[in-house]
């Protein structure tokens, strides 16, 4: 029978390999697949969507998927969403990077859930926030396929050398390292807001792309403007006290103010994504 | 100086074009009406628009605009247009040229970050030699762009314009005086900006303002300014240049790149130097 799989992550996490791999990685367990970005004016830090179908036969839809049996979401704060299992099919399998277990997933209805830290096994295996590959092996344990070894030749297909044992290493800890599968739990909040997915032009909060934030040791500042003028979202202000100030819903966590504080008064600190 | 960038836009984290935008139309000020061909989403800005043109006609929709304002007796309005280097290098540079040849009351100014970003990274006349992009891939036989970057800014000294110059957004002060100085001059008006992209460049974000200054210090985007096509200045001098592979190493769209090749992009890199160091003595283009 057909899965439909749908992906959410933000550019730059690599969703759109991520259903490249899972379609290639099927196709080697000798599935039918097929991969079906959703291109947009999404840069890095907005939202992104991607999917993937699988079935013993050939698959001959060419729609998105519409109600998908998984879904698999790349990003910790995305998913906290609750809107991250809209149109799931019953009995359907969310799957998220988060750093809770799945017992704290809110989303409520009748589907199971899964959790997997993705974000702290690809820093630590890739060294960069990209959590495609740390999230493919925990899709695997708690699915049940593909086969690890057809994701890793999926994977030495798409990267090679040293990029590519890194993310092996990365989805042999996710197969590890991924939760139970248990029922939802019941629903506890109230529904949170969609998130906004960022095209051309001008947005109003960008507080979401962050996963790093710059945190200012003001003890340490010299007031040297460096951070203030090279800021290419004019996230610093300059106080009267002639000191920078970050105007959050502004800061992208680029980290370019880090980088160019010419005494390293500025920290780059992980934001703690916290499940409300 | 106001900020006169909208602000967060679209832009990905980091991005070069982002600042080029937020620094020029910061020195540009209000009084400005800004043009766009099709490009990244770098920063909106408070300024009046120009309608969305076409690649094509970005120098007619700029010499439109200034003829009615000319018209209309308004002459103290910066008519800007901002455009990528696939708009100024490729598809609009008949356009642009023929604006330059009348010396229309204009500024072409470019974000250049060296290929299509917009469209997924292909590349254009501005992508330098041997860079990784979707169009000019790394392969076992041929290995990233196989010709040199254009040089824009000669190619427009040679119109005999009032002032073209080249500027980073490393160098936000020098970017600025070239702008208050050019608004001072009647004629057309070139500046392009070197505008890393952490996404088709292949760095960290962060790195942004480290690789746009190191391209600076290597000789590879030297700052300079020529003003009616023949009087020469460099406006940014070091002692001694620092070895190119500085530029190149912490960029992977130049990972593929042999030492025998770097080698010969430093000989090109400090011989174009020594010619620059020579005209800015005399104060004078040499060609
Ligand atoms: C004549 C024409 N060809 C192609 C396109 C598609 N297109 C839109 S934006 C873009 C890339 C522009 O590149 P560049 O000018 O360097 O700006 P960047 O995106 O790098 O900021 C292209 C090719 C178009 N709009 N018009
Ligand atoms: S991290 Fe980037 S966006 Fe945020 S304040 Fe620093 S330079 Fe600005
Ligand atoms: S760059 Fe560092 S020292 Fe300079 S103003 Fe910013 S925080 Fe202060
Ligand atoms: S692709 Fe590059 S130039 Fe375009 S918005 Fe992103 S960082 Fe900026
Ligand atoms: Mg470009």
């Amino acid at each position: 029978m057909v899965v439909g799989i749908r992906i959410h992550g933000r550019g730059g996490q690599g969703a759109v390999t991520a259903s490249r791999l899972l379609a290639t990685a099927a196709y080697y367990d000798g599935k039918f697949s097929q991969a079906i970005p959703m291109y947009g004016t999404e840069r890095r830090g907005a939202p992104v969507t991607a999917y993937v179908r699988v079935d013993d036969v050939r698959v001959r839809e060419r729609e998105l998927v519409h109600t998908p049996e998984i879904v698999m979401v790349l990003d910790p704060l995305l998913s906290t969403r609750q809107t991250m299992a809209d149109d799931m099919a019953e009995g359907g399998l969310l799957l998220l990077n988060a750093a809770y277990p799945p017992e704290e997933v809110k989303t409520g209805g009748n589907i199971r859930v899964a959790t997997v830290n993705a974000t702290n096994i690809a820093l630590e295996t890739l060294r960069r926030p990209i959590t495609n590959t740390a999230i493919l092996g925990a899709f695997a344990k708690a699915v049940g396929w593909p086969k690890l070894e057809s994701i890793e030749k999926a994977i030495r297909k798409q990267f090679s050398g040293r990029i590519a044992d890194m993310n092996v290493e990365a989805i042999k800890r996710s197969y590890d390292e991924c939760s139970e599968v248990i029922p939802a739990p019941v629903k506890i909040a109230g529904e949170s807001e969609a998130i906004a997915v960022g095209g051309y032009g001008v947005l109003k909060d960008v507080s979401s792309w962050r996963v790093f934030q710059p945190v200012i040791d003001m003890d340490k500042c010299t007031g040297c403007k460096n951070c203030w003028i090279y800021c290419p979202e004019t996230a610093i202000k300059w106080t009267d006290e002639n000191k920078p100030e970050i105007e959050w819903r502004k800061c992208k966590g680029c980290g370019i103010c880090v980088n160019e504080c010419p005494v390293g008064a500025i920290e780059f600190k992980r934001v703690e994504i916290k499940n409300e | 100086m106001d900020e006169l960038t909208i602000t967060p836009g679209s832009a990905c984290q980091g991005c070069g074009a982002a600042l080029a935008a937020r620094l020029a139309f910061k020195a540009l000020g209000p009084n400005t009406i800004r043009h766009g061909v099709p490009c990244c989403p770098d920063s909106a800005t408070m300024t009046p628009r120009g309608g969305g043109g076409v690649f094509e006609g970005g120098g007619a929709a700029l010499t439109g605009t200034w003829r009615a304002l000319k018209a209309k007796g308004i002459t103290d309005v910066q008519v800007v247009g901002f455009f990528g280097d696939g708009g100024t290098y490729d598809i609009g540079l008949q356009g642009i040229s023929a604006a330059a040849e009348r010396n229309e009351n204009i500024w072409v100014i470019t974000k250049d970050n060296e290929a299509y970003m917009n469209t997924g990274n292909q590349r254009s006349s501005s992508t330098p030699l041997y860079a990784m992009t979707s169009t000019t891939p790394v392969g076992s036989v041929i290995k990233g762009k196989q010709t040199g970057k254009k040089n824009i800014p000669m190619i427009f000294a040679a119109h005999h314009v009032p002032f073209v110059a080249t500027a980073s957004v490393g160098y936000p002060e020098d970017l600025i005086a070239k702008i208050e100085y050019g608004k001072t001059l009647t004629g057309f008006k070139m500046l392009i900006i070197q505008s890393p992209c952490p996404v088709g460049w292949r760095y960290d974000p962060a790195k942004t303002i480290e690789v746009a200054r190191s391209a600076v210090q290597t000789g590879i985007w030297p700052l300079y300014e020529i003003t009616d096509g023949e009087k020469f200045k460099l406006t940014y001098k070091p002692r001694e240049l620092k070895p190119v592979t500085e530029y190149y190493k912490p960029q992977a769209r130049f990972r593929h790149v042999t030492d025998e090749q770097l080698a010969g992009i430093q000989e090109d890199t400090t011989k174009n130097w020594e010619k620059l160091l020579k005209s800015d003595e005399l104060g004078q283009l040499l060609i």
